[in-house]
């Protein structure tokens, strides 16, 4: 019984010729397959919409009331062209450097404060110039605004931290960028809940915990997420703040 | 092979082979990084690390698929063994471009942090309680293990020094990597993505993949080599009728040994199946100059004594054998590697020549 | 944190331990049990990573070959059987993992319109 055997490849010596046609084929086959996954997986990503740093606008300094909590907050006094009086601006330090260290000293305080402005949409923060440095004491008190209570809400969203949001990064939102999110906020980068339709006319809204203080760390699974939510909101000066209840969030199934 | 030890062996055919590849891979990422951002109508731009690790990232993907579906395909059709031949640059390909991935994303999201990045990495996301906002990265950072570990015992030095049967199972690694990129890629950009694409290419990749080795399985349960189902000491192989010049009949003398009888000029040898560099199947081979060639990288031996020709000092156990009426038998107990056996002489009709 | 950081430690002890296997193999051990590698040194560069990575195991298999304790009949028999289950592992893990992740899936609320519950509730804490 003869059986035919197959052209026999061996590594150091040529190909054999039957095997040639087919080698060149899946040489070619391989290559194409490379070349379409490419363009195919490379020009299909999501749009991460328009924001990032705004440093074609240059560095801004302006001069308002510190708030420390839950979040590094100016109440506008004194502003600019680009950070007009009355404004609520949410405050970073550099990368994801906390910022809270020394600045409680500074509650209810005059400040003059500069930095960079990041953009989304009508979402945008500033970056403070050099951490603690872009924040200077004017020895002043000041005024913090009361807060006005908006009652209780029923909403559905994500909760972002809002430095990543707000341009940091793009795509700078969702479960992918989750453990780069959780680490910003443990930078005292204001967590943002982006709602699914806009609240007051708000669609982000800075998050408090269930004290009023910062975001607690067991919701921080929640981060990334849909959820569904109900929770109260209050407004001070121009942003809006939702004060998040462990008790009142879950994920949309 | 034996003789001392360099960096890299090269030839011909390797050459090629990394030309196809590499070719291949530096057109992917080439395509992806540099031509697809002005291919997309997007308002917003991705960012330069983003959009480079999503290149990396899915690039070593699809060269993990196709590494894996080498195997199963060369199995199924040995027109596919030139692949399996230099597979193991591929490997190490794979694993530097699966690193760069990493290294984006490392110093992207776990960067501009006072704390230590690779510890940021494992503190920033602990929900491993549930599955949506699963810290995916853990299924990244075993799968770079595996092909970090897989790659740096890549060297020929690794398969003697530890014995082809430990770095195969080392080895075995790759489908537990392969599985892991899986739910790091299932578990992460897979949630977030709306448009569609890649996750259809991602879930045909691994689709093939696992039907490939099911075939595969399924093939070697079918057409694999006999059991040789004698208890005594010496069992039947085949029959004399079944032997062809310059080739060999496999059976399996346990679930781990395998006896290749080759006929070469008119007798017949008995080698063990397994090559000494990687256990390739000698059975498979052929002679080539009086030599048994290993269809996967083409180690030679004499077929009478088990040994590479000089200079070369691979040795493969020898069996000895005889044959009753036109029955093929073989002592079940391997002589030392190396130890010459007289061939038989096979002069029974039928055989073909 | 403190886990992340015991982890981080740890891998760079293992790794440290390793580094130090790697300095005796390759000068003193290796010559010793594979005949090959004597004389040959630039290609002993490529085996560090992988003694930082595995080097118990590099450590057991020197003293099997320093103690002739190995075993030529092992060197012939391939775990090929291993590869069925393999392929089981990939059909059932493969499927289940995307089912799972697609599963989880979640969708944007986009229709979703904040309600409004009640006025008063302010929280006081």
């Amino acid at each position: 019984m003869i059986e035919k055997k197959p052209p026999f490849f061996v590594g150091y010596l040529g190909i054999p010729k039957a095997l040639k046609g087919f080698l060149l084929k899946l040489s070619l086959l391989i290559f194409a397959g490379f070349i379409a996954g490419a363009v195919l997986a490379g020009a299909t990503q999501d749009d991460p919409g328009q924001a990032g740093f705004r440093f074609d606008y240059g560095r801004q300094t302006v001069t308002g009331v510190l708030e420390t909590t839950p979040y590094p907050l100016l109440y506008v006094t004194e502003g600019n062209e680009r950070i007009k009086e009355g404004r609520t601006m949410m405050l970073s330090g550099q990368g994801k450097t906390p910022i809270m260290a020394n600045l409680p000293k500074l509650e209810g305080k005059q400040v003059k404060v500069s930095g960079i402005i990041l953009k989304r949409g009508e979402l945008d923060m500033l970056q403070v110039a050099g951490g603690n440095r872009g924040i200077e004491d004017l020895s002043r008190e000041g005024q913090i605004p009361s807060s006005e209570p908006l009652g209780r809400w029923e909403l559905q969203g994500e909760i972002c931290d809002g430095k990543c949001l707000a341009g940091a990064m793009n795509p700078g939102r969702g479960l992918a960028h989750k453990a780069c999110a959780n680490l910003c906020l443990l930078a005292d980068i204001p967590p943002v809940f982006v709602s699914s339709n806009p609240v007051q006319g708000e669609e982000f809204l800075l998050v408090a915990g269930p004290d009023g203080g910062p975001f607690p760390r067991e919701l921080y699974h929640y981060v990334g997420q849909f959820l569904e939510l109900e929770a109260n909101l209050e407004r001070r000066g121009d942003l809006l703040v939702l004060i998040v209840d462990p008790d009142h969030i879950k994920a949309i199934k | 092979m034996s003789v001392k030890y360099i960096p890299v062996q090269w030839n011909n055919n390797k050459w090629k082979y990394n030309a196809v590849m590499l070719a291949s891979v530096f057109a992917y990422l080439w395509i992806f990084i540099f031509v697809t951002p002005d291919l997309m109508s997007n308002e917003g731009r991705i960012n330069g690390a983003v959009h480079n690790a999503r290149a990396f990232g899915s690039c070593a993907f699809l060269m993990l698929s196709v590494i894996l579906c080498i195997g199963p395909l060369a199995r199924l059709d040995n027109r596919f063994l030139p692949l399996l031949y230099n597979r193991r640059h591929f490997g190490v390909m794979t694993a530097f471009v699966a690193i760069t991935h990493a290294s984006y994303i490392i110093n992207w999201y776990f960067a501009f942090s006072p704390s230590n990045k690779y510890e940021a990495l494992l503190f920033s996301n602990t929900s491993y309680g549930q599955l949506s906002g699963f810290p995916f990265e853990v299924f990244g950072i075993f799968a770079l293990f595996c092909l970090v570990i897989l790659a740096a015992t890549s060297h020929d030095f690794w398969l003697k020094f530890l014995t082809p049967r430990i770095w195969k199972r080392i080895h075995y690694l790759i489908y537990a990597a392969y599985i892991s990129v899986v739910a790091h890629v299932g578990l992460g950009i897979l949630q977030d993505q709306q448009n569609h694409t890649f996750t259809v290419i991602f879930i045909l990749a691994a689709i093939v993949v696992a039907t490939l080795h099911v075939m595969a399985a399924l093939h070697e349960k079918k057409h694999g080599d006999p059991l040789a189902a004698e208890s005594g000491d010496w069992v039947k192989v085949c029959e004399t009728t079944d032997m062809q010049e310059g080739y060999a009949k496999i059976a399996q003398l346990t679930a781990k040994e395998r006896v290749a009888i080759f006929l070469h000029e008119g007798k017949l040898s008995a080698i063990s199946n397994a090559c000494a560099h990687q256990n390739g199947p000698l059975g498979e081979g052929k002679i080539i100059r009086c030599l048994v060639t290993c269809p996967w990288h083409g180690f030679q031996y004499d077929v009478t004594n088990g040994s590479s020709p000089a200079p070369f000092t691979e040795k493969v156990p020898t069996y000895n054998l005889k044959v009753e009426g036109n029955t093929i038998l073989v002592d079940r107990h391997a002589n030392e590697p190396g130890t010459y056996v007289e061939p038989v002489p096979l002069n029974i009709q039928g055989a073909a020549a | 944190m403190d886990q992340a950081q015991a982890i981080f430690f740890a891998f760079q002890i293992w790794c440290s331990i390793g580094a130090l296997i790697a300095l005796f193999f390759l000068t003193i051990g290796i010559d010793r049990i594979d005949e090959d590698a004597q004389g040959a040194y630039v290609f002993r560069l490529l085996l560090i990573p992988a003694i930082l990575l595995i080097w118990p195991l590099v450590l057991w298999r020197w003293f099997i070959l320093e103690t002739e304790r190995d075993a030529w009949p092992n060197r012939h028999r391939p775990p090929r059987h291993a590869h069925f289950w393999v392929a089981i592992a990939l059909a059932v893990f493969i499927p289940v993992i995307i089912l799972v992740s697609l599963s989880v899936r979640q969708t944007w609320p986009v229709d979703f319109e904040p309600q409004k519950l009640s006025l008063l509730e302010e929280r006081k804490s």
